[in-house]
């Protein structure tokens, strides 16, 4: 069953004079109790997917249309009262910098209890505290650091903490914005492994916006595959990274550094830049970099193809099975 | 805590003492002999001249000089000044209340209308409104004082004649009481808003950038995503953190406003620090022109002390560098 129903997004960022479509037109299922992870490289719209729905975009600088259908409500067209009540209760985020994530003129008990009485506002100071310890040994964090500062604490505690606040509501989604890529990869690993574990007792639904490949291999169920602000790919990790449909994916996960036993594997690195998305085009935004580009890529914009029920792909040229390793 | 607040006195009585070397070889190099413009006339009496040179020590070497008075400021005493032979002290006791009244007023008003102005702006910033306030600033930015002071006085004071021109107090009237501070009252209303005028602009810019810049942080927009309403994440989050530099300004802009009050004072006629200064340099009195550096480096320095100290309440961040 889906718990989020994206249904023909688009945010676009506004300027003065122009306007740049960050996220151009995405539809998405999230199925209830599932983990996605988002990829594509900086630009794509992956981060700006997750703060429009949540409507957290300037709305003076940005525009977001189309639907964001959480449990059959509409997130984008929903008053301001009762999206209110949905943030953090239902669906919460964790950021990248963690050390931004808090007032660094506030203790996190004070800044913690604060977002606790956003939804429980009766509570007594006795029953936010408890919560709030609780909270933190759910994440493994004494509860000492209720009296601390954020400059206090370390990078991984910060993201820890970070994590332990978003977990508040038990919230149906959580939303990874990058929230392990700062941090060295052993501290990154002992986080999303806890993560795990929460996951499993709380019975959430995770989306992780990662540029990094091996995570979501190793951490999500399905992966979507975002470039210029269009989705290109979505479906099982295990069928997307090892049979991509679309070039991209292929070129994304070949662009990916790995090491091999006998020291060959290879990285390539996609030729050209991304189009510059102040500009209106037709076609698929790939087209100017992928090698299987034909007439039609840069005039019609691809539509949906789907290999089966969780497995689609917008491309007009698609890879058969096994050509991962075509030209590239 | 202490340790740090004691280095920081120890530093700023370093830099009063730098500042007082500074003054005092400054005033000597400056052109200009204090004796002969005493005496006045152009060709003084040579015995007067020695006997005037001797009498105020001018005769020994300046480092003498320099030395004699360090050890009188020492005990409390300020010299006398050469012209009324009063005590430097009890002139800067009968001037100072009238300048830091004006200084004050002018920075705290300043504050509060600059301050709001700033957060009406960065809430919209960008907008319209924003865009002419932010015009209008520069307007009052780039007025002289002195020019400002006298319009107003043509305006206020010899058009609708609401105000008084100069002064501060009415010399034909003899008020007393609660009527005598309604007349003063009177009187500063024109040199404070020529004041305010000019250091609003200020208090804009620091309060409306600083409070933009908070607004962009990722914690502010966590406490959205967390659903808190707008209103508290502005008062509780965005002000707190946005009156840090704020009140590192107005220690600092206090500090230099004794100073910067002269204008005001001469074109308005006020019997403050400033105006008495400016007459004193032209008088070249040493022991008035020392007294008076004195006082603004000595103000400065206590008010940077105000300010770290205040800084390390506001800020933990500070706190935990000075622990």
């Amino acid at each position: 069953m889906s718990i989020l129903e994206i249904k023909d997004l688009s945010v676009s960022y506004l300027g003065d004079d122009y306007k740049v479509r960050a996220v151009d037109h995405v539809s998405l299922n999230i199925e209830e109790g599932e983990s996605l992870g988002i990829v594509g490289e900086s630009g794509s719209g992956k981060s700006t997917l997750m703060l429009g729905i949540l409507r957290l975009l300037n709305e003076r600088t940005s525009k977001t249309e189309g639907e964001a259908l959480f449990r059959g409500n509409d997130l984008i067209s929903m008053n301001k009262k009762e999206l209110a009540k949905v943030r953090w209760s239902e669906i919460s985020v964790v950021f990248q910098k963690a050390m931004n994530v808090f007032s660094p003129v506030h203790t996190i008990e004070t800044f913690l209890s604060d977002i606790y009485k956003v939804h429980r506002p009766n509570a007594k100071r006795q029953e936010i505290r408890k919560e709030l310890t609780d909270l933190l040994a759910m994440v493994n964090l004494p509860k000492q650091v209720l009296r601390m500062y954020p400059h206090e604490l370390s990078g991984g505690m910060l993201q820890r903490t970070s994590i332990a606040m978003s977990l508040m509501f038990r919230p149906k989604i959580l939303v990874l914005d990058e929230a392990t890529t700062a941090l060295d990869v052993i501290t990154q690993n002992q986080i999303l492994s806890e993560i795990l574990e929460i996951e499993e007792k709380l019975h959430l639904t995770r989306v992780l916006i990662t540029h990094d490949m091996s995570v979501v291999a190793n951490f999500c169920k399905k992966i979507a595959v975002f470039y210029a602000g269009r989705l290109m790919e979505v479906g099982y990790v295990e069928d997307v990274l090892v049979h991509p449909r679309h070039p991209y994916t292929r070129d994304l996960v070949k662009s990916y550094p790995t090491f091999s036993e006998d020291g060959t594997g290879t990285v390539i690195s996609i030729p050209g830049t991304m189009i510059d998305l102040k500009k209106a085009y037709t076609g698929c935004p790939y087209a100017n970099r992928c090698d299987r580009a034909t007439e039609q890529c840069r005039t019609d914009r691809p539509m949906e193809d789907q290999m089966d029920e969780h497995w689609s792909y917008y491309c007009h040229n698609p890879l058969q099975g096994g050509e991962t390793d075509e030209s590239r | 805590m202490a340790r740090y607040l004691s280095k920081r006195v120890l530093t700023g009585l370093l830099c009063v003492l730098v500042a007082l070397c500074l003054n005092f070889a400054l005033i000597h190099m400056a052109p200009g002999d204090p004796i002969r413009i005493l005496v006045g006339n152009k060709e003084p009496n040579p015995e007067l001249v020695q006997v005037l040179t001797e009498k105020y020590g001018l005769d020994q070497p300046a480092l003498v000089q320099f030395e004699k008075y360090i050890g009188n400021l020492l005990h409390g005493d300020l010299g006398d000044s050469y012209y009324t032979g009063e005590p430097v002290l009890n002139i800067i006791k009968q001037k100072l209340p009238l300048t830091l009244l004006l200084a004050g007023s002018m920075v705290f008003i300043a504050v509060i209308i600059g301050g709001l102005l700033g957060v009406f702006c960065a809430k919209r910033a960008g907008g319209k409104l924003d865009t002419f306030l932010g015009s209008f600033t520069y307007l009052f930015d780039s007025v002289p004082g002195y020019w400002l002071g006298l319009m107003l006085i043509l305006l206020f004071a010899s058009r609708l004649k609401i105000l008084p021109t100069t002064g501060l107090v009415s010399i034909r009237e003899s008020y007393t009481g609660f009527a005598h501070i309604l007349d003063m009252a009177k009187h500063l209303i024109l040199p404070i808003t020529t004041g305010v005028i000019g250091i609003v602009p200020y208090y804009f810019r620091i309060t409306r950038a600083s409070v933009i810049q908070q607004l962009g942080e990722d914690f502010i927009v966590t406490l959205r995503a967390a659903g808190m309403s707008e209103h508290k994440i502005f008062y509780k989050y965005v002000f707190r953190n946005a009156i840090i530099p704020t009140v590192t300004a107005v220690g600092i802009h206090l500090a230099y406003m004794i100073a910067g009050s002269t204008i005001i004072e001469i074109v308005f006629g006020l019997p403050g620090l400033g105006s008495y200064l400016m007459t004193s340099i032209s008088r070249r009195d040493y022991p008035i022109l020392m007294g008076f550096y004195l006082i603004l480096s000595v103000s400065v320095a206590v008010m940077m002390i105000v300010v770290d100290f205040v800084y390390t309440l506001l800020d933990p961040r500070v706190r935990h560098v000075s622990d």
